[in-house]
């Protein structure tokens, strides 16, 4: 059986009376990609917040490898790298001695962290700036630097909150590359954020917050063909009468020689579409489909698209 | 104990004041050099003796004092803020680090900024007007012990504040009126007697004394009132600061 990662249970938070977190319930299992889905203000934040101690829970349990966030505070933030949403700013030190005071919080000497340090300013593209302070770093870079915080105790549990805001394409691409990569060799990643296209390329599993409650969980792919509706569009050479007897079973709408379907699979069904219509003799010109996402996922819960 | 932890957070408290001495060590030793100057040689002709000692001797231990209580509590205030402000407060609350090791490091800094500067004006008035020093352990001590008091106090105000505004009011409205009027520059017998019965209840009052006793054998205060009373405020204040570092008020939600 895998054992759980972080095990979230009943979690309920409130600020000034409104409720951020009502009866959350999330299991990550160890080496699970997670992503942690919703628009601003959802309470994704607040959920890891309160995971790595910086907010505190009205009600509810938190664990991570089974022992509990507050009574053995020590063992479980060892456990976990964040990299915090909000850039962070020193203007007294370079950033290779910050990475070394970072590690030093975790009980890691300057020695002992040096090798670390090092390897994750090559990978992340950070070693000929090390002797910089954090001001002299572009936004891309400071956002490396945050990444590069937060693995240098080498955590089971990295943690990250909105890690390609406001990053550019390029950088996004090599980041979810490096994600990837870490997962590969074992981590586990807890990753928020409100980029659908993220949490679909890179998460074996999600969560979908809103308005402080998970409205459903499950692997993308699942959620999107139980929940997600895709479109098939088929242009024919001409119209056959004999056709809406054959595609009865199918939710279609017919405008002259163009068919369009509704269907959950848009990669199932097409199949099984254009070998109806072919075996009728009919001709088809082109076929085009439109993908379903996390996007009409969310859609079809909540009524509203996710960044709206 | 996270040791490796707490050194760590220590040693970045005591390398942030060190790598901007300019503004954290030299002040303190020029505006102390020109109250010396100034107040010193030009008063002194004017002024009599206080308690059989000329007043530029007279008023050095006060500098002393001020040195101390104003770096050590700033240090400690300035660094809260500033990682409250600029978001760096998260990488120590996340880390496995206890309230006491948090409380401890910031103290332990402050602390240190408050020694330097204050037995560095102990040193300028060795070398610019000879002062005597009676018992140079003791008021080393009470350096020490001042310092440890008002970097805690500094930790409390720089956790309770929202902003420098609040923080510079904390300071100007209350720590500079109570170290004047804890008599730096003058013998509490100088004053109306109500006023002296109103420094009784300053505690700045007797720390001024307690060292001013160990430098030139003279005080205001008995000594031991002075010693007691410094020793005791170090304490109200630590624990304060670790008590409210513990409840996590204004850092986390």
């Amino acid at each position: 059986m895998t054992t759980s990662a972080v095990k979230i249970q009943k979690l309920s938070k409130s600020y000034n009376g409104s409720e951020a977190l009502s009866n959350v319930d999330i299991t990550i299992l160890d080496g699970q990609f997670f992503g942690l889905l919703g628009p601003n203000g959802a309470g994704k934040s607040t959920t890891i917040n309160i995971l790595t101690g910086l907010v505190r829970k009205d009600s509810g349990n938190i664990a991570v490898f089974g022992k509990d966030i507050e009574k053995e505070y020590r063992f479980t933030r060892s456990q976990i790298g964040t990299a915090q949403q909000e850039l962070s700013i020193d203007w007294f030190f370079p950033i290779e001695k910050l990475l070394q005071y970072q590690a030093g919080y975790y009980g890691i000497s300057p020695k002992n962290a040096k090798e670390r340090i090092e390897e994750l300013l090559n990978r992340l593209g950070l070693w000929k700036k090390r002797k910089s302070r954090l001001r002299q770093l572009s936004g891309g870079m400071k956002r490396r630097y945050q990444i590069a915080k937060a693995l240098v105790h080498d955590p089971k549990i990295i943690i990250l909150d909105e890690p390609t805001a406001g990053v550019d394409v390029e950088l996004r691409h090599e980041l979810w590359d490096y994600l990837r990569q870490l997962h590969q060799q074992g981590k586990t990643i807890l990753l928020t954020t409100h980029y659908i296209e993220e949490a679909e390329l890179l998460c074996e599993y999600v969560s979908i917050i809103h308005k402080g409650k998970v409205i459903t969980e499950g692997a993308p792919k699942n959620l999107i063909s139980q929940l997600g509706k895709a479109g098939i569009t088929v242009h024919l050479t001409k119209w056959d009468d004999t056709l809406p007897a054959l595609l009865q079973s199918y939710s279609y709408t017919q405008n002259n020689s163009q068919l369009h379907f509704t269907v959950k699979d848009a990669e199932t069904e097409i199949s099984k579409i254009i070998s109806l219509i072919s075996k009728n003799g009919c001709q088809i010109q082109r076929v085009e489909t439109t993908k379903s996402s996390l996007e009409d996922v969310f859609l079809s819960l909540t009524g509203r698209g996710i960044n709206e | 104990m996270n040791w490796i932890g707490l050194w760590t957070l220590t040693s970045r408290e005591v390398g942030r004041f060190f790598s901007v001495y300019r503004q954290t060590i030299l002040p303190g030793l020029i505006s102390s050099a020109l109250y010396i100057l100034i107040f010193g040689f030009t008063l002194q002709q004017r002024i009599a003796e206080i308690n059989g000692v000329p007043y530029t001797l007279f008023i050095l231990p006060g500098l002393i004092m001020m040195n101390t209580l104003t770096n050590a509590s700033s240090n400690t205030a300035s660094s809260m803020l500033q990682m409250k402000l600029l978001q760096q407060l998260p990488d120590i609350l996340t880390a496995p680090l206890s309230s006491l090791e948090i409380s401890l490091a910031y103290i332990i800094g402050g602390t240190v900024r408050g020694f330097v500067n204050g037995t560095l004006v102990l040193l300028l008035g060795v070398l610019l007007i000879g002062l005597p020093v009676s018992s140079p352990i003791f008021s080393l001590g009470y350096i020490f012990i001042v310092a440890w008091t008002f970097s805690s106090m500094g930790l409390l105000l720089g956790q309770l504040a929202d902003s420098w505004d609040q923080l510079a009011m904390m300071q100007n409205f209350f720590l500079t009126p109570l170290s004047f009027l804890g008599g730096i520059f003058y013998s509490i017998k100088m004053l109306p007697e109500w006023a002296q019965v109103l420094s009784f209840f300053n505690p700045i009052y007797y720390m001024i004394n307690g060292i001013r006793f160990t430098i030139l054998g003279i005080s205001d205060s008995p000594p031991i009132i002075s010693f007691w009373m410094a020793l005791t405020m170090a304490l109200i204040f630590f624990f304060s600061a670790v008590a409210l570092m513990k409840s996590g008020r204004k850092i986390k939600l």
